[in-house]
C-alpha cells in the first residue's frame, strides 16, 4: 500500500488509526522525520564558553567558563518570533543571537585558583535534577607510590566531585579524593546507577559506592578493594585487638596508629586484597572443578593456574560499571593499559561481582567469544543508565535495531580476524557512563548517517568542509536535513584539522555544532533548528 | 636459565623482581642449583603424581624456588569451603634448610600469625632433609582439622580454642566467610 509521508497525512493518519499495540511512540517518532534541524544559522555570536551538553531531560545546557572555572547553566527556549506580511517564508529569522535560543540560568565558581573543572565530566541526576561535577588540581605523573598506592599509576593532589542542585545553582555536597587518581575523562572512572555512584580510585585501587540521596547528600555506601564487605576492616581490627600476644601489643599500638594515618596497608600487604582473593578463588575453583581427573587437575592447575599466578595478583580495575543495583562488571588489566591510550591493545579481564554477596559471578577474558555473544545479542542489558527516562528506552543499538545489526555484521565480515575483532568491541566495556545521546535523530530506524562523522556517542571528531547528511530510513530514502560544522563558506585554510563535536537536544529539533580549529583558540559554533 | 616465555600464552610477563633475584642468585652457585632443583623437581612430580586431597601446589611462573599452595578448607571444620592460598618459598639450600611457608589470605587459627606466618615443629627445628613438599603440604593440613594450642603463635585465639570451642568456631568460620571466599 502506498502511504504518503508528509506531516498532514501523517497527522491523518494518526486520527484514524489505532497504531498496533506497544508501537505507539514507534508511531510518533516517526514524525521526527518531518521535523529535522534543517535550518542553520552560521557562525552565531555566543559567550566565549566550552559548550558541555544538554541534559537528558532537555532541561538545561552545562557549558564551563573557558578558564574552567565556572559552570553556565541556560535553559533551552524554543525560538519564537511573529511575522505581520504575507509571505513569512521569504524573510530571514530575525533573531540570529545565542540568547534567542537559551536563557542563562545563573553562573556558579565551581574552582577554586589551583583547581579546574574537568570539562570532559558531567553526570546528570535525572530524577533529582541533581548534576554531578568534578574540579581537580594539576596531575602529577611520577608521584611515589606511598601509602598503598600502586607504582605506575599519576597522583591528583586534590580531585573533588560537586552534588549541585540545577534548578538554582546551589551546592549540596562534595566528596573530595586527596593524593588520587580517577579518570575523569568522558566519566570513565564514574559510574550512576540510579542513586547508586561508583567510583573507581586507580591508585589505590579502591571502588567507592556512594549514594546520592534526594536530600542532596553523598553518602559512602561501601568501599571495595583491600576489603570486601563495608565492616570487614572494623572486624578485623577489633578482632585481633583481644587475641595478640601481649610483648605483641605495642607493635599492635604502632599498627593502631598506622591504621589512624590509613597506612595500615602497608605493615601487612602481603595477605591478598579482598577482590583479588575473590577472584583467585574464582578462578582456582573454576580449574579445580572443571578437571575431575586427578592427574589432569594437576597439570591443568600448574599451567593455567599457578604459572599465571603473579600476573592476575598485578592485575589492576581499570574500570566499572553497574548491570544492575548489586552487580557490577569490573575491567581488569594490567597498570600501563589502565592509564594510557590504547586499551584494546592490551590483555585485560572483565568480571561480574556482586557487592551484596561479595562474590565473582563470572571471569572472562577479553577476547572470550562467549563474553562477545552476549554483548551481541544483550547490548542494552550493559547499557543501564536512566532507563526509566522514556527517550532514553530509543537509543539504537545492534540489539534493538536491524539497521545497527547489520552495520555491526557488515564490519565483522570486513575485520581480517575474528578474534581482533571481538577484542575491539569488548574493549567498549564497560560501557561510560551517560556517553550517549538519545536525540531521535540517531535513532537508526529513522535516520542513515555516517557513523565515522557524527553518531550518538558524544566525541570530539574530525571534521571535514563537507556536510554531513542524515538520509530517511524509508523508501525512498530522500535526503532529509544536513548538519555543516563550521563557517557557512567553509574554512579559509582547508588543510588546517579541524575538530567538531555536536550536542543535540534530547527531543527538540535543536542541535549546536562547535568546530575548532587546531592551534586556533576560537571556535565557530552553529545552531541547527527546524525553523 | 630459561627466561623465554614464549610458549606464555596469557597476560604480560612482568615478574617480580624478587623471584628474579632468587633465580639469579642461586644461578650463580651453580652446585646448589642443580641439588636443591633437582630434588624440587622430583618432588613435584612425586607431589603430582600422588596429591594429598583438597590440597595443591605449583611452581609460581617458572621460578621453580616460589611455590603457590591451595587449600580447601575441610568439611565439618570452621574453614569449610574456604580458599585459603600460600606462598612457598624454598631456600638455595632445600632440603637442608626447611621451606618458608606464609599464609596470602587471612585465617583465624592459633598457629598462624596476624602476618600469615606459620609455627609448624617441622619447619623449624623439626625439620629433617628427608622431609617432603608432600609431607609439608600433610602438616599444613593438619593445622585445618587440628590446630595445636600448645604451641600457639597467637595466645588469645589458642586460649578461646581451649577455653570456648563454640566461640572459637564461629568466629573461625566468620573469618572464612569475609576473607577465604
Amino acid at each position: 500500500m502506498f502511504r504518503r509521508n508528509n506531516i498532514a497525512a501523517r497527522i491523518f493518519e494518526r486520527q484514524i488509526r489505532t497504531p498496533a499495540p506497544g508501537t505507539s511512540v514507534h508511531c510518533s517518532r516517526q514524525f521526527y522525520e518531518n521535523l529535522v534541524p534543517s535550518y542553520t544559522i552560521y557562525d552565531v555570536e555566543c559567550p566565549d564558553h566550552s559548550f558541555r551538553k544538554f541534559t537528558d531531560d532537555g532541561q538545561y545546557l552545562i557549558s564551563f567558563s573557558k578558564n574552567n572555572h565556572d559552570l553556565i547553566v541556560y535553559r533551552p527556549t524554543w525560538l519564537s518570533y511573529s511575522c505581520k506580511e504575507e509571505d513569512c517564508n521569504n524573510h530571514d529569522v530575525p533573531a540570529k543571537r545565542f540568547d534567542s535560543f537559551f536563557t542563562e540560568l545563573y553562573c556558579v565558581t565551581l574552582a577554586s585558583c589551583n583547581e579546574v573543572i574537568c570539562k570532559d565530566f558531567f553526570l546528570y541526576v535525572e530524577s533529582n535534577r541533581f548534576g554531578l561535577f568534578a574540579t581537580s588540581t594539576a596531575q602529577v605523573h611520577d608521584a611515589p607510590a606511598t601509602g598503598g598506592a600502586i607504582q605506575g599509576v599519576p597522583s591528583i593532589e586534590k580531585i573533588t566531585f560537586h552534588l549541585l542542585r540545577l534548578e538554582d545553582g546551589a551546592l549540596l555536597d562534595e566528596k573530595v579524593f586527596s593524593n588520587d587518581y580517577v579518570n575523569l575523562p568522558h566519566n570513565m572512572g564514574v559510574f550512576l546507577y540510579d542513586d547508586l555512584l561508583a567510583i573507581v580510585s586507580l591508585r589505590y585501587q579502591t571502588i567507592h559506592v556512594l549514594q546520592i540521596r534526594d536530600s542532596g547528600n553523598l553518602v559512602d555506601v561501601r568501599a571495595i578493594g583491600a576489603f570486601c564487605r563495608e565492616d570487614d576492616e572494623l572486624f578485623l581490627n577489633s578482632n585481633i585487638q583481644g587475641l595478640e600476644n601481649p610483648d605483641r601489643s605495642r607493635t599492635h599500638q604502632l599498627n593502631g596508629d598506622l591504621v589512624e594515618n590509613g597506612l595500615q596497608f602497608n605493615s601487612d600487604n602481603s595477605f591478598l586484597g579482598g577482590i583479588k582473593q575473590r577472584l583467585l578463588s574464582f578462578i582456582f575453583q573454576g580449574i579445580w572443578n572443571e578437571e575431575m581427573d586427578q592427574t589432569q587437575r594437576v597439570q591443568c592447575l600448574k599451567k593455567k593456574f599457578y604459572f599465571h599466578f603473579q600476573d592476575y595478583v598485578d592485575l589492576i580495575i581499570w574500570k566499572v560499571q553497574f548491570l544492575d543495583r548489586y552487580n557490577l562488571l569490573i575491567k581488569f588489566g594490567s597498570v600501563d593499559g589502565g592509564v594510557g591510550r590504547n586499551a584494546e591493545q592490551h590483555t585485560s579481564f572483565f568480571a561480574v561481582y556482586n557487592m551484596e554477596t561479595t562474590e565473582i559471578v563470572a571471569f572472562y577474558q577479553n577476547s572470550a567469544d562467549d563474553l562477545y555473544h552476549l554483548f551481541e545479542k544483550f547490548c542494552d542489558h550493559f547499557y543501564v543508565t536512566s532507563r526509566n527516562s522514556l527517550h532514553m528506552r530509543f537509543i539504537s543499538s545492534h540489539s534493538n535495531s536491524i539497521h545497527a545489526l547489520e552495520q555491526l555484521r557488515c564490519i565483522k565480515e570486513k575485520a581480517s580476524s575474528c578474534s581482533q575483532f571481538m577484542k575491539k568491541m569488548l574493549a567498549s566495556l564497560p560501557f561510560s557512563c551517560q556517553s550517549l545521546s538519545p536525540s531521535p535523530y540517531f535513532d537508526q530506524s529513522l535516520f542513515r548517517f555516517d557513523e565515522k562523522l557524527i553518531s550518538a556517542t558524544e566525541r570530539h571528531r574530525q571534521s571535514t568542509d563537507h556536510p554531513i547528511k542524515f538520509i530517511s530510513r524509508r523508501q525512498p530514502h530522500t535526503l532529509k536535513f544536513k548538519i555543516k560544522p563550521g563557517p557557512e563558506a567553509g574554512s579559509i585554510d582547508g588543510r588546517a584539522k579541524k575538530i567538531s563535536s555536536f550536542l543535540f537536544h534530547p527531543f527538540l529539533p535543536l542541535a549546536l555544532s562547535i568546530q575548532q580549529t587546531f592551534f586556533l583558540q576560537s571556535s565557530v559554533i552553529n545552531i541547527h533548528f527546524r525553523r | 636459565m630459561n627466561m623465554n616465555h614464549s610458549s606464555h600464552t596469557g597476560i604480560g610477563t612482568a615478574r617480580t623482581s624478587s623471584s628474579l633475584a632468587i633465580a639469579t642468585s642461586s644461578a650463580t652457585t651453580s652446585s646448589w642449583v642443580s641439588s636443591s632443583g633437582k630434588r624440587i623437581q622430583r618432588e613435584m612430580m612425586e607431589l603430582n603424581t600422588d596429591p594429598p586431597p583438597d590440597c595443591s601446589a605449583g611452581p609460581k611462573g617458572d621460578n621453580l624456588y616460589h611455590w603457590i599452595s591451595t587449600f580447601i578448607g575441610p568439611p565439618g571444620t570452621p574453614y569449610e569451603d574456604g580458599i585459603f592460598f600460600l606462598d612457598i618459598i624454598f631456600p638455595s639450600e632445600y632440603p637442608f634448610e626447611p621451606p618458608k611457608v606464609v599464609f596470602k589470605t587471612r585465617i583465624f587459627n592459633c598457629n598462624v600469625d596476624s602476618s600469615g606466618n606459620v609455627h609448624l615443629g617441622i619447619l623449624k627445628d623439626g625439620w629433617s632433609p628427608a622431609l617432603t613438599i608432600t609431607k609439608v603440604l600433610l602438616a599444613i593440613k593438619s593445622i585445618f582439622t587440628n590446630p595445636d594450642p600448645y604451641n600457639a603463635l597467637v595466645p588469645g585465639i589458642a586460649h578461646l580454642y581451649l577455653a570456648d570451642r563454640t566461640k572459637h568456631d564461629d568466629l573461625a568460620a566468620e573469618w572464612t566467610l569475609r576473607f577465604a571466599k
